[in-house]
């Protein structure tokens, strides 16, 4: 699913955010990304949705080169992929279920199609009952789930999490990597950074330590014992 | 991850995407009444106007062509012999495009003359006939064209004479009407201009105001096309109610000055209808509105997303 080969991010100012990183994760695997902030993690979930392009190396996922992949089939790409933010990123202006529809409305899908969905991915977060909502009215760990319902609820292959538990206290964060297991129970892949490694160290899933932009190269493959 | 419900069909799901586009712009539109009127006030002025005054220069434009006048070429000749002017109007009267030859003598005109006066005896003192012959030429059509060849066929067959056509005047108000035409392009072209910076201005800070909402919708695979697709369906919906509006203000002028301009024209002793817009002029404002709306939310947008 995400191949990386000997891939360096060096930003304008100089400062080199990844250091000849090499990394394989398969389809259906899940990996933790852990190490001190600075380390690269968010460089390195930024390169892999295209949202930023390496300096040097090679970074294929689902299939695709990313170094060729045209800009007109970026948006496409994207699609694939769910992104879930520390800051959660909600947009105020609008309920619960209008901001989870949001990926839906991008691929097209009609009004009602996307209110079953909608309410199939909240329901999933445990937060069916706050759908109408105004997301200001919600707790931290809500808008959290909240953020989580829009990365998964047009079901990507690929859901890439940054500090999802950032700004949480420990029995919040503790369900919401529980959320992110049951989905890779379900088949999809997952990228979840964190530096929270006594919470992660207890999930038994492979952690990749990101230090100073240094990565030990690994292969991540599907967990046999899941479930 | 198995797929439970399914996707539209791609051109199924692309129809859906713009009408829920059309929807939710209109939406926004009613959500600010008032900047919404602004603008359709804005674009019904500036399509109102010219369309108003190339309405009145069509006007007289169909004034200069429904007159019936019968155009006449007056030619002067110094020699007044009556032999050479018979035999002059007899060459004119074999030329195409000649309806009716009228010779008129030195002499006769100046007993015409004579006539018209309230004392006749105060031409006595005259030595000698001041007056040229005449030969009146009334050409067989009535166009301007058809006058002014006539004109030249005249000067090749009497260099001596000298043609004075009441026609002229015709030809006067055709330049006239022609350059009013261009004047009006021009500043109908600069309106336009006007209008489409608006809108743009106006469809560009409104995208800066989803700024937040576009960067998400960009990460989640949003294309340029589908958050542009909105303020697109603004500007048409502006531009067609600028259009309305524009014709809504065309018709209320056409009733203001339908009486005023008729009473004046028949002042002048001119036959005058003041005639309403056709189908075809509503179909054009309602057109460059559409057309306008369109460009002014395509650049602005263009220039939001860029950003």
């Amino acid at each position: 699913m995400i191949r990386l080969q000997r891939v360096t991010k060096r930003f304008d100012g100089g400062s080199e955010a990844l250091s000849n990183v090499s990394l394989r994760v398969d389809d259906g695997a899940l990996a933790f990304l852990t190490g001190p902030s600075g380390a690269g993690k968010s460089t390195l979930l930024r390169l892999i949705a295209r949202l930023e392009r390496p300096t040097r190396g090679r970074i294929m996922v689902n299939g695709k080169d990313l170094e060729t992949l045209p800009r007109s089939e970026v948006p496409r790409f994207r699609r694939s992929i769910g992104l879930v933010f520390q800051d959660h990123r909600l947009l105020f202006d609008r309920p619960v279920h209008a901001n989870v529809a949001l990926p839906l409305e991008i691929l097209g899908y009609r009004r009602a199609e996307a209110r079953k969905r909608v309410r199939a991915a909240l329901d999933k977060v445990g937060l069916l009952q706050k759908e109408n909502a105004p997301p200001q009215t919600l707790s931290a760990g809500e808008q959290q789930r909240v953020g989580i319902a829009r990365a998964i609820v047009h079901r990507p292959a690929l859901l890439l999490a940054d500090e999802p538990t950032g700004n949480l206290d420990p029995t919040l964060s503790r369900e919401i990597m529980q959320l992110f297991l049951d989905f890779n129970r379900v088949g999809v892949t997952a990228l979840i950074a964190s530096h929270n490694l006594e919470l992660i160290s207890g999930l038994g899933m492979p952690i990749l330590h990101l230090e100073n932009g240094n990565l030990e190269a690994r292969h991540v493959t599907q967990a046999r014992s899941a479930g | 991850m198995k797929d439970g419900g399914e996707r539209a069909g791609s051109l199924e799901s692309w129809l859906y995407n713009h009408a829920d586009a059309a929807r939710r712009s209109f939406r926004r539109r009613m959500d600010a009444p008032g900047q919404t009127l602004i603008m359709i006030a804005v674009l019904g002025f500036i399509l109102a106007l010219p369309a108003y005054l190339w309405l009145l220069l069509d006007n007289a434009r169909a004034l200069s062509a429904g007159i019936d006048h019968e155009p006449r070429i007056a030619l002067y000749l110094d020699d007044t012999d009556t032999d050479a002017l018979a035999g002059a109007a007899a060459r004119i009267a074999a030329l195409p495009g000649v309806a009716q030859v009228t010779p008129i003598g030195a002499d006769e005109a100046l007993d015409e003359y004579r006539a018209s006066l309230p004392d006749p005896a105060l031409l006595d003192w005259l030595e000698a006939n001041p007056l040229p012959a005449i030969i009146e030429v009334v050409p067989a059509e009535r166009t301007p064209e058809a006058v002014e060849a006539l004109e030249s066929r005249l000067a090749i067959l009497l260099p001596e004479a000298t043609s004075i056509s009441d026609h002229e005047w015709v030809r006067q108000l055709q330049a006239l009407h022609a350059a009013g035409l261009r004047i009006l392009l021009i500043v109908a072209g600069l309106l336009a201009l006007g209008v489409t910076l608006i809108l743009s201005v106006a469809a560009a800070s409104e995208l800066r105001e989803r700024r937040e909402e576009i960067a998400i919708s960009r990460i989640s695979g949003a294309t340029d096309r589908f958050l542009r697709r909105p303020s697109l369906y603004g500007g048409l919906l502006l531009g067609l109610g600028g259009g309305v509006f524009s014709l809504i203000l065309l018709g209320a002028g056409v009733i203001l000055t339908r009486t005023p301009v008729e009473a004046a024209a028949s002042a002048f002793g001119l036959p005058l209808v003041f005639a309403a817009p056709e189908a075809r002029v509503g179909l054009i404002l309602l057109g460059t509105g559409l057309v306008l709306g369109w460009i002014g939310a395509r650049l602005g947008s263009g220039a939001a997303l860029r950003e």
